[in-house]
């Protein structure tokens, strides 16, 4: 990733103070804007704050405190100054940017008549996650995935933060750039909140592949039915499966011969089987494989492999 | 001889003179009829496409008047690279010297580079209303302009043949 990616995300006005964190840009995993208070970024894990001078400190004392202001022109500057453009990501309380990076919104919400968030004001506090796509962070899976030159429906499990988005967005980019063990097959991908492809005005901003088709910000239910009768995917992938909804619309999927790559919270194997709108899909053998992730010192780590069955994949 | 020669000059100065004024007169009333065309394009496509203004700069490359299509072009290209600069000072910027050497009054020329400045509305009913009213006022002045435009053309031209006259006369 480019400096440059980085200092694009703030106004002309306000680029001089993040030229040196931008520089780190390989390190940089977040940075916290909030109105009135200090100035912090996440490098490696570890919290820094920002002097006026853009100098990184360790300590909040010194470090600058943006105005109001300043956040109302990083939000328009961010929404290419047309922020009813963006109202629907407003709503939601994050952007995607070019990049791929996400960045979070949270101020005062304006309900609707019927206590539904129709849009925020006052937006002060944002929260700049830098996208960091890992090519290869598959590689060690991509075996199992396979039968007879064929890719298997899979579950990622993985608590939050466990790695399983970039796992599946892995997978995804090798299924459909083909890989020794099979052909491309042509993907379709569901991304209700942006964060597999990273879409910025249409297009994907991270590497899903050649033969990948998204449909970005489309709620998943909708999505997976539409993305069949529209783009005939070999392959199907979503995100983040939570609701009794989701399992039902992954099963109309997998009937209509699509092979399912998800992904869903959880800490183990038992935690998933124990989730009620799961039993079914699980009762069906609707994912060929399940695979447990989680995350050690940074680094995602494949802690175990299942079967249909629920036993322990030898093929590892 | 020369005195004749001399006078004919002094007329076709004076007729040419005239023609370019109403010529100004003719040109603002088509610039107003752009812009206002103009305006409502970038209203629908804020409300219907939900396009970002950069965006919409680009597509009225695609559409415009020579002159403002330049323009446009170059708003897309700046904005687009991410330079940092904020769009509503490089529409100001671009569109104020465009706009320059056109015959427009200076309330009229205002309204279109200030436009950007009220592009602070957070849904696009918002946003393409005050865009409408940018619309409304240039579509006035175009009526206003177009209805007078044949009548000051012939003032124009009747005043600049009988200065060019007075003018001989008192040469003479």
């Amino acid at each position: 990733m480019r400096a440059e990616e980085i200092l694009s995300l703030f106004p002309e006005e306000s680029r001089d103070r993040w030229r040196e964190v931008a520089k780190q840009a390989k390190r940089l995993q977040e940075i916290r804007i909030r109105a009135g208070m200090p100035l912090s970024i996440l490098l490696d894990n570890r919290e820094y704050f920002l002097d006026m001078q853009g100098r990184v400190v360790d300590g909040p004392e010194e470090a600058a405190r943006p105005a109001p202001e300043e956040l109302e022109d990083m939000l328009g500057h961010l929404c290419r100054y047309s922020i009813y453009a963006f109202a629907d990501e407003i709503r939601q309380g994050f952007l995607t940017v070019r990049g791929g990076h996400r960045v979070g919104l949270a101020g005062q919400v304006i309900l609707d008549g019927e206590g539904r968030i129709k849009n925020m004001k006052y937006i002060r506090y944002l929260n700049i996650r830098i996208a960091h796509q890992i090519r290869g962070a598959a590689d060690a899976l991509m075996p199992c995935l396979y039968e007879e030159g064929r890719l298997v429906s899979t579950l990622l499990v993985s608590p939050p933060g466990g790695g399983k988005t970039t796992m599946l967005r892995d997978i995804i980019r090798q299924a459909s750039e083909g890989t020794v063990y099979g052909p491309g097959v042509n993907v379709s991908v569901v991304d209700e909140r942006s964060e597999i492809a990273g879409s910025y005005l249409g297009v994907s901003q991270n590497d899903v592949g050649i033969r990948t088709d998204v449909l970005d910000g489309c709620p998943k239910v909708e999505g997976m039915m539409r993305l069949i009768r529209s783009m005939a995917p070999q392959v199907l992938a979503v995100d983040e499966v939570g609701s009794l909804a989701d399992a039902q619309a992954l099963q109309m999927a997998g009937g209509c011969g699509c092979r399912l790559l998800a992904t869903i919270h959880g800490g183990s194997f038992e935690e998933v089987r124990q989730k009620k709108y799961m039993r079914y899909v699980m009762e069906q053998g609707l994912f060929e494989r399940y695979v447990i992730l989680d995350r050690r010192q940074g680094a995602c780590r494949i802690v175990e492999i299942y079967d249909r069955e629920g036993k322990p994949c030898t093929r590892r | 001889m020369y005195k004749a020669v001399g006078v004919l000059c002094i007329l076709a100065g004076c007729a040419g003179w005239g023609h370019s004024l109403a010529g100004q007169e003719r040109e603002r009333v088509r610039h107003l009829r752009v812009l206002s065309q103009m305006m409502g394009q970038i209203g629908s496509e804020i409300s219907y496409g939900k396009h970002t203004m950069p965006e919409i700069c680009l597509l009225l490359e695609g559409l415009n008047d020579e002159c403002y299509s330049e323009c446009f072009g170059r708003i897309y290209r700046r904005t687009a690279k991410e330079s940092g600069t904020g769009f509503p000072k490089v529409w100001e910027e671009e569109l104020g010297k465009c706009m320059e050497p056109f015959p427009l009054r200076e309330d009229e020329k205002r309204t279109v580079a200030e436009l950007a400045k009220s592009l602070r509305f957070r849904e696009e009913g918002g946003q393409a209303r005050r865009v409408g009213q940018a619309e409304a006022f240039l579509e006035g002045r175009y009526r206003q302009a177009e209805e007078s435009c044949e009548n000051k053309s012939k003032m124009i031209h009747s005043v600049s043949i009988l200065t060019g006259l007075l003018l001989a006369i008192l040469l003479l």
